[in-house]
């Protein structure tokens, strides 16, 4: 008996002892990383496309505050950070003895110059209004930052941790599309136009721990069965981000591989014009919001992977609050709402589905298949994405779209009755501009949650799921991320298990 | 026959002169039609995509930009400018030869054109040797079996080739030589400076998918233009003459069976050139066919506008090369007033 006890206790003593070994990072290695879409351009600050930010953003740019996988604020260039109780004055205290990939070091003239030309009248910068609450920047000493803001901006520090609030060079910041340089883990080698954009491992990084990897290259593979194909020839080590959902249920069984379904900043919507007959009509939106199945969509359209939205806000952002309860699955009531708008036979109307978007397409089928079954027939119609732009998003020329909205913080859009949706709700422009001003987290988790909650009740836009993330890698590939609070690929630690 | 034969090729020395004459006249012809052809497609691509709905700023800024951030990059590109303004200014970049830059890629776009180029040729060329090696024995060898077991194999196989989209034939060979095997890779392209045999291998799965497609068509072409020609005359005395059945058919019958094919090879290596979109996309080579589709979709119209550009020379000037040919296949053709 004893003997067999401690033989127990050996072997779990050897167990333990090989899980630990196991689980800390090994340095070295190169990875080969699939992004689907090829970036246009390495400049965040000139462009908004998320491929730009999925490729370089916290590989070889890096803001004062980063975004870690649970969607926490945590010090980039800067180690801490305090807001002043009238919550309109922001320190940041800068990290000391950064050097730019060129040799040039960061301090706050640097930072002070980064948001001037965030702000300037001619900025390129997709955000320049981030930045333009920021009337005065003082620098009390090389490495103290102090930014007064004309009033409150609750989504202050959110904005500061995004793409477009990197910290560039003063001297070689001109070829960032090209040739980015920046503070990053990773220095940028080269960019073979159609094909892959390499970066090595930059040996002056501020934290002498990271990266582990050597090498990575980011391979734009657009086709996601030459993705699939890719891996298992051993082509690439990870497709990131997302695959397609109907091979990441077949990758998940290979035991060469592992899929990771996580949460992204995302939200794909059924968008609807309020001012288009009949959806001007709340009691209209209403029945369409009863007569979906999100979770079928989910079902059908993504394979099961994905989570039911009730509002604009993914689940993976602060101050979510679940609203999926409030208009769930219920023909029988959209049909009466139906009749009590005088649509007693229903209508037709037409979706314009975005070609690019397979989830899009996807799903404009479904939902064409379940609002027939209230009465409300939809007329399907694909457009180009150029198109898309012109007739839908700027012209209005629309009824009914389907498109995913990746940025995080982004409800603000419901705000401008000019917006596509042509929403117009004084109660939500003052709900917004009060959780704007919300001095303290309590008062942020009130009135975000109120702003979620005034659109979820108008139904405004057809809420669905919030996309997924659904990278898939080689099984030894550590410390890839799961969910997505932000729009990075972050490599900085990542590892091989040997 | 033979006789009359050589005394067909065997002009005077006085009658040939005009043949160059002919010749230059014909160059220069074929040069200013060029031209003409040139500019009329830049002036339609110019306007085409000027009238392409989808604004090229708000399409890099994304759909959350401000209008004061779209208004400078408009200004930025030159989108502000009217028509005729626009158009001169990318002309007079075009013929100084100081070039265009791509928007998305911020370098001149003849340098991505030749950098692409250094795939998709090869690839395009590959391809078309493919469909050679393949088309040009199977359709002799079903000419000369006609009717038999061997002829209709070789139908029912060119049947199912031209039923093949490429792209499935594509990712059919990567499962097999890729994912099962694992003796290729599944797609990619090394570079040629950095792995020439590496590249070349990368090449042979796509170009042979493309080669298999095209053989198709060509091998029918071979065998109903070769089963003409051996019912003409001179097959016919050939063969009485005593020669070998091997000089009959490929020195006699197979050089004037090939021209029809030769014509439909110049319209296949033309429209290859101009891009073998899908291959490339399915293969993710960096090709003349993938850069002109996703600078569409990302408005990268610079781009867009000299990759047509250049895409209409290609196939003018492989028709050109194809009319030589003729001539040095049929000497007939040499003496027709070009």
């Amino acid at each position: 008996m004893k003997r067999r006890l401690f033989f127990m206790l050996v072997t779990c003593l050897i167990f333990s002892a090989n899980t630990v070994f196991a689980n800390t990072p090994v340095k070295g290695g190169s990875l080969i990383v699939c992004q689907p879409a090829e970036p246009p351009g390495l400049d965040p600050t000139g462009n908004t496309a998320a491929a730009i930010d999925r490729v370089v953003f916290s590989n070889i740019f890096e803001g004062l505050i980063k975004v870690n996988s649970k969607g926490e604020f945590i010090p980039g260039l800067a180690t801490r950070w305090e807001v002043s109780p009238c919550g309109k004055i922001y320190t940041f205290y800068l990290r000391k003895g950064v050097k730019f990939h060129n040799g040039e070091s960061f301090n706050a003239h640097v930072a002070k110059w980064n948001i001037e030309r965030a702000k300037d009248s001619k900025t390129t910068n997709p955000h320049p209004e981030y930045f333009r609450g920021v009337v005065k920047i003082d620098m009390p000493d090389d490495y103290t930052l102090r930014l007064t803001l004309n009033e409150v901006d609750a989504l202050f520090i959110a904005h500061m941790s995004e793409g477009d609030a990197i910290m560039l060079p003063m001297k070689g910041y001109e070829d960032t599309k090209s040739n980015p340089i920046g503070t990053g883990p990773f220095k940028f080698v080269k960019w073979a136009r159609g094909d892959r954009v390499e970066m090595v491992r930059f040996d002056g990084y501020w934290n002498p721990e990271l990266p582990y990897l050597d090498k990575v290259t980011f391979k734009f593979i657009g086709d996601p069965s030459a993705q699939i194909a890719a891996l298992k020839a051993g082509d690439i080590d990870v497709i990131g981000y997302i695959a397609a959902p109907e091979s990441a249920m077949e990758m998940s069984r290979d035991k060469r591989f592992k899929v990771f379904s996580g949460t992204t900043t995302g939200e794909v919507i059924m968008s609807t014009n309020n001012k288009a007959k009949p959806f001007d009509n709340k009691l209209v939106r209403q029945a369409m919001a009863y007569a979906i199945d999100r979770q079928a969509v989910v079902d059908l359209v993504m394979f099961g992977y994905g989570t039911p939205i009730g509002s604009h806000w993914s689940p993976s952002t602060p101050y979510y609050v679940d609203l999926t309860g409030k208009f769930s699955y219920n023909p029988k009531k959209a049909e009466e709402l139906l009749k009590e708008a005088g649509y007693p036979n229903g209508f037709e109307a037409t979706i314009k589905l975005p070609a690019i978007y397979s989830y899009s397409r996807r799903a404009g089928e479904v939902i064409a298949d379940m609002l027939s079954k209230v009465g409300i027939k939809l007329k399907i119609e694909i457009v180009e994405w150029g198109q898309w732009i012109e007739r839908i998003f700027k012209k209005k020329e629309y009824q009914l779209t389907m498109i995913g909205h990746v940025e995080a913080w982004d409800i603000g859009i419901y705000a401008n009755p000019e917006y596509y949706f042509q929403y117009d709700s004084q109660r939500f422009r003052d709900a917004y501009a009060t959780a704007l001003k919300a001095p303290n987290e309590d008062e942020k988790a009130r009135w975000f949650g109120q702003c979620q909650e005034i659109i979820a009740d108008d139904a405004v836009n057809g809420y669905m799921f919030s996309a997924p993330s659904l990278p898939v890698m080689k099984t030894s590939v550590m410390g890839w991320w799961e969910n997505y609070p932000t729009i990075a690929l972050d490599c900085t630690q990542v590892w091989w298990k040997k | 026959m033979e006789k009359i034969d050589c005394i067909f090729l065997r002009q005077p020395v006085s009658d040939r002169l005009p043949l160059f004459k002919g010749m230059a006249y014909y160059l220069i012809k074929k040069f200013i039609t060029l031209l003409i052809l040139l500019f009329l497609v830049s002036i339609t691509v110019y306007s085409v995509l000027f009238l392409l709905p989808g604004d090229p700023a708000q399409i890099i800024l994304g759909i959350n930009a401000t209008p004061e951030t779209l208004e400078n990059l408009r200004s930025e590109l030159g989108l502000n400018k009217s028509f005729w303004h626009q158009y001169a200014d990318w002309m007079i970049n075009l013929i100084s030869g100081r070039g265009n830059r791509s928007i998305n890629y911020d370098m001149p776009v003849y340098e991505l054109i030749v950098s692409r180029l250094s795939v998709t040729g090869p690839l395009a060329l590959m391809a078309i040797l493919f469909a050679v090696a393949i088309s040009i024995p199977l359709g002799v060898y079903a000419a000369r079996h006609q009717n038999k077991k061997g002829d209709l194999g070789v139908m029912f196989f060119t049947q199912l080739g031209l039923a093949t989209p490429e792209f499935w034939l594509g990712i059919l060979l990567i499962l097999l030589f890729s994912v099962h095997w694992g003796i290729f890779s599944a797609g990619g392209f090394p570079g040629w400076s950095v792995d020439f045999w590496g590249s070349v291998k990368s090449l042979l799965l796509p170009s042979f998918a493309l080669g298999v497609i095209r053989a198709s068509i060509l091998t029918r072409l071979t065998r109903s233009s070769m089963l003409d020609v051996l019912c003409e005359d001179y097959v016919r005395t050939a063969r009485a003459k005593g020669l070998k059945e091997r000089t009959v058919i490929y020195v006699h019958a197979l050089r004037n069976a090939l021209i029809p094919v030769l014509t439909i090879l110049g319209l296949q290596l033309g429209q290859l050139m101009a891009g073998a979109i899908i291959i490339e996309n399915v293969y993710y080579l960096p090709g003349l066919g993938r850069l002109v589709f996703q600078a569409i979709g990302q408005r990268d119209l610079p781009v867009v506008r000299e990759v047509v550009l250049f895409m209409a020379v290609a196939v003018v000037v492989v028709n050109f090369i194809v009319d030589l040919i003729y001539a040095s296949i049929d000497p007939r053709m040499r003496l027709q007033k070009m």
